[in-house]
């Protein structure tokens, strides 16, 4: 073996990792050659220096870290598995139903799209419109007029659904409110005026219901409403209503609760 | 539970049994530490990427497959390790940083005339994959059939480089002394 094989083989030399015949070599080689001794030497140097070179603790936060991270990672081990179980369950209704508006949207915009381009087409269908919510007032009306009473009450809350009802249809309301033999049509009628009370002739009738009524239940509930509405005018009714000794008692308290409100 | 080899803990840990993980931190992080370390020359950093490799081990238990523990965890740190330096690099400002504190460890050497800063500053000059089969091997005492299954070679070959890798540190080293 020349200079180069032995040195190549100097590192396992000094680890013991040769044979016997290779370490008799080796050995050999060593006692008559100086530069493969000195570079045995040479390394065996810097093997030693590796060796004693020591070993560096970390800081003690590292430690404390750990723990702190281990006990997150457990609190998230502890979240039931159903869980996951369940939102899998959802996800495939929820693909369905994304399938679904994903096509209702194309439709849509399809249609959307054919409607664009027919002018008389929207127009013809304001009209419709216009026709569709002047036939809904008609129908009200009538129905309002109506001998059954349940049938008023019908009519009343349809009444509340228009969302500018012509002054025909609130005619009609404050009639009900002011007139209707049934408490409950009456009751109906004032609630749904409540939804139009920032209309002047809205708010005149409730404050003449108030003046007007005899039923205590719906004595209470004009008072709520006129509280609620913030009308002032109603004060000289309320009080009214206190001085008469006919008045419940629990009207009356409904009033002391509200007064102060106005007032 | 002390006494369960590191694999019996691992396959607990990823059958959600966390508390394992404790044992293992105890037996590796000094090692994993030290090892970032002297690739790293720095600390902070070295502390930071130990944490990391932690969590990671947490959070991917389940991909671990029964081989052997510790090239396992290794692979982590060498993941971590590359990613904090591949990131690093594009902050050229972090490089910086780690030379100038090579060279102030370089010239701290110097003026104490301390080997083992000398041996140092011959392992910084060792490019970084020399450098890490020279501290794997060498510093870490790891065999070279280990080496291969954390660095992804064979062991013959991880052999003949480590072999390289130690003349050239040597020659560093003896240009220094």
């Amino acid at each position: 073996m020349n200079c180069k094989q032995i040195e190549e083989l100097l590192i396992d030399h000094l680890d013991g990792n040769l044979d016997q015949k290779e370490h008799q070599v080796i050995t050999a080689h060593l006692t008559t050659c100086n530069s493969c001794k000195e570079s045995l030497q040479e390394l065996q140097l810097v093997f030693d220096e590796i060796d004693n070179d020591p070993e560096e603790l970390p800081d003690a936060s590292m430690k404390v870290n750990f723990e702190e991270m281990l006990e997150k990672e457990k609190g998230k081990l502890n979240t039931p598995t159903v869980v996951t179980l369940d939102q899998s369950s959802k996800n495939y209704w929820r693909t369905a139903l994304q399938i679904a508006a994903t096509i209702a949207l194309v439709f849509s915009a399809y249609f959307y799209g054919k409607q664009q381009n027919n002018d008389s087409f929207s127009q013809e269908m304001a009209v419709l419109e216009k026709e569709k919510v002047q036939l809904k007032q008609e129908v009200t009306i009538s129905l309002i007029e109506n001998e059954s009473a349940s049938m008023r009450l019908k009519a009343v809350n349809y009444a509340e659904e228009f969302e500018k009802p012509g002054n025909e249809i609130l005619r009609a309301l404050i009639n009900k409110m002011f007139y209707d033999d049934h408490i409950s049509v009456r009751l109906a009628a004032a609630e749904a005026l409540i939804k139009f009370s920032d209309l002047e002739m809205v708010r005149k009738a409730l404050i003449d219901a108030l003046e007007m009524e005899q039923d205590p239940g719906m004595q209470i509930e004009l008072i709520q409403i006129l509280v609620s509405m913030q009308e002032k005018r109603a004060i000289p009714s309320m009080e009214k209503l206190l001085q008469n000794e006919e008045t419940p008692s629990y009207v009356k308290d409904q009033v002391t609760i509200g007064l102060p409100s106005l007032i | 539970m002390k006494n369960l080899t590191d694999e019996e803990l691992m396959v607990l840990v990823s059958n959600g049994n966390l508390d394992m993980m404790s044992i293992l931190f105890e037996r590796y992080h000094i090692r994993i530490f030290n090892f970032l370390l002297k690739m790293t020359r720095d600390r902070d950093i070295s502390q930071d990427i130990t944490q990391e490799v932690f969590y990671k081990a947490i959070k991917y238990r389940t991909s671990y497959k029964k081989g052997k523990f510790s090239s396992w965890i290794y692979t982590i740190a060498r993941n971590i390790f590359s990613d904090h330096y591949q990131s690093q690099k594009n902050k050229e400002q972090r490089l910086d940083e780690i030379e100038y504190k090579i060279e102030r460890e370089e010239t701290d050497g110097i003026e104490k005339g301390e080997i083992k800063e000398q041996l140092n500053k011959a392992l910084g000059r060792l490019n970084q994959n020399d450098r890490e089969l020279v501290i794997m091997s060498r510093y870490q005492g790891i065999k070279y059939q280990e080496i291969a299954e954390i660095t992804g070679s064979t062991a013959g070959a991880v052999k003949t480089k480590v072999h390289r890798a130690i003349h050239k540190l040597k020659d560093h080293y003896l240009q220094n002394v």
